[in-house]
């Protein structure tokens, strides 16, 4: 992510606002750098927050953004299904979902406005979409590949529905789905806004399926460094592999074709998503030592049991019969540091969900688990059976999610997301 | 913090503070020697007005044992709870009366499930829908058995292949398949084999009871859980999908948890107020559920009106708030901290 120049932004937000806009003036006055007085109170608000919106990643590369891409504040998942008969449309339908989400995240301005006409775009973010860090991931589900669009030969071979664990109790209507769009930014609008807009395009060829949207907790410290918490009060991701470590996400995060991965796979993962439900008011009736026995770690610190600091190696080789860092403890099960574990990890990139309340008056809160995996059955199936024997369990309610492979990024304007899977 | 240090390098001085320390940090003043009991004799034979082998008063100690105590702390730091544990012995005679009881309601649903069989042998499926609802809500009063017999209970609920089993699912069995053919007009018949099953589960169930071994915290626990599950699945509609009796199995499940907790009550004389805070909710949960009935029937889910519903959530949720300091009111062990990383090094 690259924060755009601020004069850079303000620059071009004043070309496209036309010369009857009222920011004109203001925006070229400090885009020359011509004024010499003292900021209005007015100006000054909008230099804030254009700094707070500038933020920019790329949506052209190798990889697609949105997945090494340090997480975002606000983020809405939305899967969809085609319905259109032939693949030419299908195609139609992904070049304008890809073109779209490209100028939304590289921030443009809008169109013009016809006054017959309904407007152009849904108005949210006024007269100019600024980037605000925005991601747009496209991934594909298993279906896509079925018998309609000639995609069958080309299905990346562990793409299959995502099964129910032992301890599931997904919903139909929350699972799988042709298409993900995964939309990450900072704001809030920015997500509602890029998500109508990509739907606007989309329309009468994909159709929504099923929507969640999540939160990132804020950055309470101690240090910069400090993970945030999920909704049971636990540090979450402190393990998580480091995004840049371009090595070691060759060996965790991107396929490599051969082994039975086809050629159009290259640079892309599998992404395996999941709506986990929480039950936060049974948590909160639990005593803290076994809140912390559970997860293994200290809740304020997020140090591991008998450890001091939230990074701290919780050394499971002196502690073999679990006196210290229980047997069943999530992080033990979930990454038991081994060497025969280390290519089991996988990346997390998860938020906090609240969807108001369910039948029985109880909060629908829960995490909106996100992993990016090589593998699924060597990384996230063998972590997941793994951890159907932690104690947490008894806590939380998988309702929905599905498994997805989100391919290689637009190689530059023009061309699109999954265009690689028709050309195989 | 140099205060702390002092009190720890001095192990004659835990035992004073805490012992002398009032509950709460305000308002202490005087010497050791008259907060006392006058009946026991003062070891040190005279009046202590600080610290021995510091300038540090002795009101300031406890003042500082007060405060800690109020955190949940010794003045070593450590974390400690304010309550002696109970033997986990104490647990025997309540759990004895538990399965006393699990044994009266097992009995009944066996007698139940029978009734239900001849009504599948019958033509009235309203019949045989009322003697289902008798057999279920008569088992559902064994709330307290959750989780103890792994397979077995999830043949009688007919939920093993998951909590979302389905009709073409082999594992969909039970009550909960006796419910399905019964709600959306299966042939009478078609289900006998089913309740056959049922009546052969049960027996074994009530074999099994006797022998079950049933861990002091978690039948501590269960009053609770029992309630939470029952608001979860049931409330929520999610384990009576087809015939909305969710209401019905709630009040049984709040009998059972209402059982747990007089099983548990003697352990709870004398340990906070947690036994007069729960009484207190049950008897408004009672109350409301006996105005639920009309005719004789609990009303189906969507019958409840939305003051019900809401008085409902905010009763258990009280309830709730209440029940779930037994545990902690009946510990049974010490809090240990983990040893510490270096330590095991």
């Amino acid at each position: 992510m690259r924060p755009l120049d601020r004069r850079q932004f303000l620059g071009r937000s004043a070309a496209v606002l036309g010369a009857g806009a009222l920011g004109l003036g203001v925006g070229a006055e400090i885009a020359s750098g011509a004024s010499t007085s003292e900021p209005s109170a007015a100006e000054s608000a909008r230099r804030t927050l254009a700094d707070e919106l500038a933020a920019r990643t790329d949506f052209v590369g190798y990889h697609q953004h949105g997945i090494l891409t340090p997480r975002q504040t606000n983020a809405a998942f939305i899967a969809l299904d085609a319905i259109v008969p032939r693949q030419s449309e299908l195609i139609e339908g992904l070049k304008e979902l890809s073109y779209r989400a490209a100028s939304l995240t590289q921030g443009d301005s809008v169109g013009e406005i016809e006054i017959d006409d309904p407007p152009p775009d849904s108005g949210l973010l006024g007269e100019y979409n600024a980037p605000d860090a925005l991601t747009v991931t496209i991934a594909f589900g298993s279906t896509l590949f079925d018998h309609r669009y000639g995609l069958a030969a080309a299905r990346p071979p562990q793409l299959v529905p995502m099964p129910a664990f032992e301890k599931d109790g997904l919903e139909p209507d929350r699972c799988h789905g042709d298409v993900l769009l995964s939309i990450c930014a900072d704001h809030r609008d920015t997500v509602v806004h890029t998500m109508r807009e990509l739907l606007r395009v989309t329309a009468g060829v994909l159709t929504p399926r099923w929507r969640i949207d999540g939160f990132q907790s804020t950055k309470r410290g101690p240090t910069p460094r400090s993970n945030t918490r999920n909704l049971f009060g636990f540090r979450d991701g402190t393990a998580n592999p480091h995004a840049d470590d371009a090595k070691l996400m060759d060996e965790l995060v991107w396929v490599k074709p051969g082994h039975g991965e086809p050629g159009w796979t290259a640079g892309g993962t599998y992404q395996v998503v999941r709506t986990i439900r929480m039950h936060v008011e049974f948590w909160d009736r639990v005593g803290m030592f076994e809140q912390q026995n559970m997860i293994g770690r200290d809740r304020v610190s997020g140090a591991p049991l008998g450890g001091t600091d939230e990074f701290q190696n919780p050394r499971y080789d002196l502690d073999p019969h679990g006196r210290r860092i229980p047997l069943s403890a999530h992080i033990r099960l979930a990454n038991p540091r081994t060497p025969e574990t280390e290519n089991q990890r996988i990346l997390r990139r998860p938020y906090n969900y609240d969807r108001g309340l369910d039948e029985a008056g109880n909060l629908d809160q829960g995490l909106l688990f996100v992993a990016f995996n090589q593998d699924i059955q060597r990384q996230f199936e063998t972590v997941q059976k793994r951890l159907e024997e932690e104690e947490m369990a008894d806590y939380i309610t998988p309702v929905g999610g599905g498994y997805y492979f989100a391919p290689r990024a637009a190689r530059a304007s023009g061309d699109w997301v999954g265009s690689v899977m028709f050309s195989s | 913090m140099l205060l702390s240090v002092v009190l720890v390098a001095l192990g004659l001085a835990a035992f004073l503070g805490s012992a002398l320390a009032p509950s709460h940090s305000h308002g202490l003043s005087g010497g050791v020697a008259s907060v006392g009991p006058a009946e026991v004799a003062n070891p040190l034979a005279g009046r202590l007005t600080h610290m021995v082998g510091t300038d540090l008063p002795a009101s300031v100690v406890g003042e500082e044992a007060a405060a800690r105590e109020d955190f949940g702390e010794n003045l070593a730091g450590e974390k400690v709870s304010d309550l002696l544990p109970l033997p986990a012995s104490s647990f025997k005679k309540p759990v004895k009366e538990y399965k006393a009881y699990a044994h009266v309601w097992i009995e009944r649903t066996i007698q139940d499930a029978k009734a239900l069989g001849d009504t599948l042998s019958g033509s009235s499926r309203v019949a045989a829908q009322h003697a289902w609802e008798k057999a279920w809500g008569d088992y559902m009063h064994l709330g307290a058995d959750y989780g103890l017999f792994g397979e077995l209970e999830e043949e009688l609920d007919g939920t093993a292949g998951g909590p979302r089993t389905s009709p073409s699912d082999p594992d969909f069995v039970g009550f909960r398949r006796l419910e399905w053919g019964l709600w959306t007009g299966r042939p009478l018949h078609s289900l006998s084999r089913y309740d056959h099953r049922l009546v052969a589960d049960l027996i074994r169930l009530r074999a099994a009871v006797p022998g079950v071994e049933i861990d002091a915290l978690d039948y501590a626990t269960r009053g609770h859980e029992i309630i939470e599950d029952a608001q979860r699945d049931l409330m929520s509609g999610m384990d009576v999908p087809w015939s909305h009796q969710g209401v019905l199995g709630t009040a049984a499940a709040l009998a059972s948890a209402e059982e747990v907790f007089h099983t548990l009550e003697p352990l709870l004389s004398g340990r906070d107020n947690t036994k007069g805070e729960v009484n207190n909710w049950l008897v408004r949960l009672r109350g409301l559920f006996a105005s639920l009935r009309r005719h004789g029937r609990y009303p189906s889910l969507d019958q409840m009106g939305e003051r019900e519903h809401e008085e409902f959530n905010g009763y258990v949720a009280g309830a709730l708030s209440a029940l779930e300091m037994v545990p902690s009111t009946l510990e049974t062990e010490t809090y240990k901290a983990p040893p510490s990383i270096e330590r095991q090094r």
